[in-house]
């Protein structure tokens, strides 16, 4: 247990000082303020751009379109930037041999990989929750009095989703060399997921949904059943993910 | 007893086989020299033994225990030092040995003091900049202290003279000749002239196999050849003596170099006594008579053609 606590702070200590936590953090508090803040203005922008005597009925924002703000950002940017800022945390390593001296010293293979990973998870819960608070506050303050369905749960949805593209990031790490490599096999993954979603039935069970259908959630258009088939099947992906990718790790050669 | 024992080891990348059948015997205390050509199995060899490649057959025993690919326990026996060391360049010196502390299991207080202890050895004692900025010197001396953190019985040192300039060199031979009463020290290179200034023992590795191996003095004393070099006051006098009939002889081998004369005699019964007594005869005073020793160099060359 030692050495996976050892790692970990490792992890963390490297995060913060070659800037990774304050990119994601900085990222994610510009979306948790500007989230309500767009949803409030673009009615307004709009109107400042329509010309002269042009009347269209925009209708009066409410917090459901600041929420909408929050998962199309977190959704497009935030994920984005979370897999760009940790594509390197395995493969740097492996291609500058950083590990051998601690590998060397003792240090198991699995406690590396699940260092890396709970590391990684943490940083990233710590974006989605300062965001999501953030979006929370400035809604609250400036819609007063709106209501939105299911709010935890839809945000765990992101939040499950980013860990499971973490997990794919760490795996490919693993088995294809370079960051490049491991940034190509997670968006393939994606592609993947995306393209599942034809086949019919498939959505109840895809990871993709989590990422995909949270204003459904929030706006109470779908029960919040509908998704507990893809929290099941995206929960054992990552844990099968990380348990292959331990198993490929101390099979590597180093 | 011997801290590494490595038997029939076989290795190969694809179709290259790198190691042929190694058998390798290092006992303890002594300073142990891996030499040969780039390409020869070293730091294969080196990876093996400690349980970062896996051998296709063959095994390693660590101070008696069997060395397993991927958790290699024996590791715990072991301080390395790669080639190129590799440090996390945000860390300062003291943190990163703190990290290495603490992985190897060390308590706070003893990571301190040793910590303290190495730096100073390797002469990085109040060093407080980051790692990145460090020279590639300064990088292989802090990899001698980390290796040296968990007070290891076996020392493997991946080439550790190669890449340094020939102060930070010395530097290094100084430090591996310091710690050799405390730990039984190996390392790869082929700079020989490092080997024998460090070495007791050295070990001369050829396409995957052992071409050599023993102490440096059994080494010399068995290929120690019946030849002498006579240097004398001028060119003539040289030409003068090499003329000699007693020296013209199927079995004797001239060869001179301006005012040198290498006598090569190959009838071991005969020895210098003659020569002394053909120099004497003729009333010559050569100003240096010399048994020629082998030179590792010559040995290396001759083994591995």
């Amino acid at each position: 247990m030692n050495d996976y606590l050892v790692f970990l702070k490792k992890e963390l200590i490297e995060y913060a000082r070659t800037y990774k936590l304050l990119i994601l953090l900085i990222v994610f508090i510009i979306f948790g303020i500007t989230n309500p803040l767009i949803a409030k203005l673009t009615p307004e922008l709009l109107a400042s751009f329509m010309p002269e005597g042009m009347l269209v009925a925009i209708p009066e924002p409410t917090a459901l379109d600041s929420w909408a703000q929050f998962f199309k950002n977190t959704q497009q940017m935030g994920i984005i930037v979370l897999v760009l800022v940790f594509s390197g945390v395995l493969s740097n390593e492996l291609s500058r041999g950083t590990l051998i001296n601690l590998l060397t010293k003792g240090l198991s293979r699995e406690a590396v990989i699940i260092g890396k990973f709970l590391a990684m998870l943490l940083v990233w819960s710590l974006s989605v929750l300062l965001s999501s608070l953030l979006t929370l506050v400035y809604t609250i303050y400036l819609f007063p009095g709106d209501q939105v369905q299911n709010l935890v749960l839809a945000v765990f949805c992101m939040w499950l989703f980013g860990a499971f593209l973490l997990a794919v990031l760490l795996g490919s790490a693993t088995l294809v060399s370079g960051n490049y490599g491991s940034l190509l096999l997670t968006g393939l993954t994606v592609v993947v997921l995306l393209i599942l979603n034809i086949i019919p039935g498939a959505r109840r069970f895809n990871p993709i949904s989590l990422a995909t259908r949270n204003m459904e959630l929030v706006s109470n258009t779908t029960e919040a059943s509908a998704l507990f088939a893809a929290i099941g099947v995206t929960g054992l992906a990552i844990l099968g993910l990380i348990t292959l990718t331990v198993y490929v790790f101390r099979r590597k050669r180093l | 007893m011997n801290i590494l024992e490595i038997r029939d080891l076989q290795m190969s990348f694809g179709t290259n086989q790198v190691l042929q059948g190694l058998n390798m015997v290092v006992p303890e205390h002594s300073v142990f020299g891996l030499v040969g050509r780039n390409g020869a199995g070293k730091t294969t060899t080196m990876k093996i033994v400690l349980g970062l490649l896996e051998a296709q057959k063959g095994e390693v025993y660590v101070c008696g225990e069997r060395v397993h690919y991927g958790t290699a326990k024996t590791n715990r026996y072991i301080g390395f030092l790669p080639d190129v060391p590799e440090f996390y360049g945000y860390m300062r010196p003291l943190e990163y040995l703190r990290l290495c502390g603490e992985i190897t299991g060390l308590s706070s207080a003893q990571i301190k003091a040793k910590s303290k202890e190495l730096l100073e050895l390797v002469g990085l004692e109040g060093v407080n900049r980051r790692i990145g900025g460090f020279s590639r010197g300064m990088k292989q001396r802090l990899g001698i202290a980390q290796a040296l953190l968990n007070e290891p019985r076996l020392l493997i040192c991946d080439e550790p003279t190669s890449a340094l300039d020939p102060i930070g060199r010395r530097q290094i031979l100084e430090i591996l000749s310091a710690i050799r009463g405390q730990t039984t020290v190996v390392f790869s290179t082929h700079i020989l002239s490092d080997v024998e200034r460090i070495c007791d023992r050295i070990a001369v590795l050829e396409q995957g196999k052992l071409v050599l191996s023993g102490t440096l003095s059994e080494i010399q004393k068995q290929h120690r050849r019946n030849s002498y070099s006579i240097r004398f006051a001028t060119d003539q006098e040289a030409e003068e003596f090499a003329q000699n009939d007693e020296l013209n002889n199927p079995q004797i081998q001239l060869t001179r170099e301006g005012r040198s004369l290498i006598v090569a005699i190959e009838d071991s019964s005969r020895g210098g006594q003659e020569l002394i007594d053909l120099l004497s005869k003729k009333q010559m005073v050569p100003e240096r008579f010399e048994a020629m020793e082998p030179t590792l160099e010559s040995l290396f060359e001759e083994v591995v053609q």
